[in-house]
């Protein structure tokens, strides 16, 4: 739990009834693949019609239904990265969410391909 | 199991020595409000003169700042500010995997606080560019001064910016992914 010296206090998560070690059991990782901070996700069709998940699942099939990232899920839940990364996990190995990693290559860095979209959609905001 | 067709996010990473401007560059760009999110640090990264004092397995947490640039339909560019002490260089190592580069800004008033910045992307070859951060008397220096006192490569791009101007940052980027292009030319 936070320490009551830490300022600027973020705005309190709404309704969280237990803390989020106990929704997460306790796991600081997820089963599967590392997500990168970046990675997004979508909810999924099933997702769309997921019953009786708790809150913070909830939540995430909500900022889901458009492309959100694990960053930002963190940020909105008020929780560390590594625990956005568990209950995203769970909900990719459930079906309710699509994960959408970077594309990279070989070396481990975005392509030629992918980095001329980007230059052109920065040039096209520059105007 | 895909509702939707592709879709790819991207990051570029934002560095520099404390009060350089990261957060007004990233504020200045991202198109959410400012969120702070926070990474989980044990006692294992913190220098010894913070742990002596903790057991351990102590965890703390740090701010991370970021934003974003939705590019268009399927791409979306995450920036984020990393923080600048070098005991931070752990959450580099997750942000820098799979960047696109990295800005890194500078006072010239005080250049030396962005050398731990330079000095580590150019260890890890991961392209990035100098942006000059308008302070009073930055105008005063020429290219070839702020060259010499970084002591950078010619093909290291610098720029001279204003990280409270959307279109002066903007254009930071636009340099830098010129600049990550042509080494992917280069390497190709």
């Amino acid at each position: 739990m936070p320490s009551d010296g830490e300022v600027p206090t973020p705005r309190r998560a709404a309704g969280r009834v237990v803390p989020v070690y106990a929704v997460t059991g306790g796991r600081t990782r997820s089963a599967g693949k590392e997500l990168p901070v970046e990675a997004l996700i979508t909810v999924t069709h099933s997702g769309r019609h997921a019953a009786d998940l708790q809150l913070e699942y909830r939540t995430i099939l909500g900022l889901a239904a458009a492309p959100v990232s694990l960053v930002e899920v963190g940020a909105h839940l008020q929780v560390p990265v590594g625990v956005a990364r568990v209950l995203v996990g769970d909900l990719a190995d459930a079906g309710y969410v699509a994960v959408h990693l970077p594309q990279v290559g070989g070396d481990g860095t975005p392509g030629p391909e992918i980095l001329e979209r980007l230059l052109e959609g920065l040039r096209a905001r520059s105007g | 199991m895909r509702d939707r067709g592709e879709l790819y996010p991207l990051k570029i990473l934002v560095a520099g020595g404390f009060g350089v401007g990261k957060t007004t560059f990233v504020r200045s760009l991202s198109e959410i409000p400012p969120l702070l999110t926070e990474q989980a640090m044990t006692s294992a990264s913190i220098g010894v003169d913070e742990t002596s004092a903790v057991p351990d397995k102590v965890t703390t947490t740090v701010a991370m700042d970021f934003g974003r640039i939705t590019v268009d339909d399927s791409l979306i560019l995450y920036l984020f500010g990393t923080p600048g002490q070098s005991r931070f260089w752990f959450m580099w190592d997750e942000l820098a995997r799979g960047s696109v580069g990295a800005v890194v800004l500078v006072d010239l008033r005080r250049v030396d606080e962005c050398f731990p910045a330079i000095d580590y992307f150019e260890d890890r070859r991961i392209p990035y560019v100098i942006g000059v951060n308008r302070f009073p008397g930055s105008e005063a220096h020429s290219e070839d001064d702020v060259r010499d006192a970084l002591a950078i490569n010619p093909e290291t791009p610098v720029v001279w910016m204003d990280a409270r101007e959307a279109g002066s940052s903007l254009r930071s980027l636009v340099a830098l992914v010129e600049h990550a292009l042509s080494r992917t030319a280069v390497a190709g």
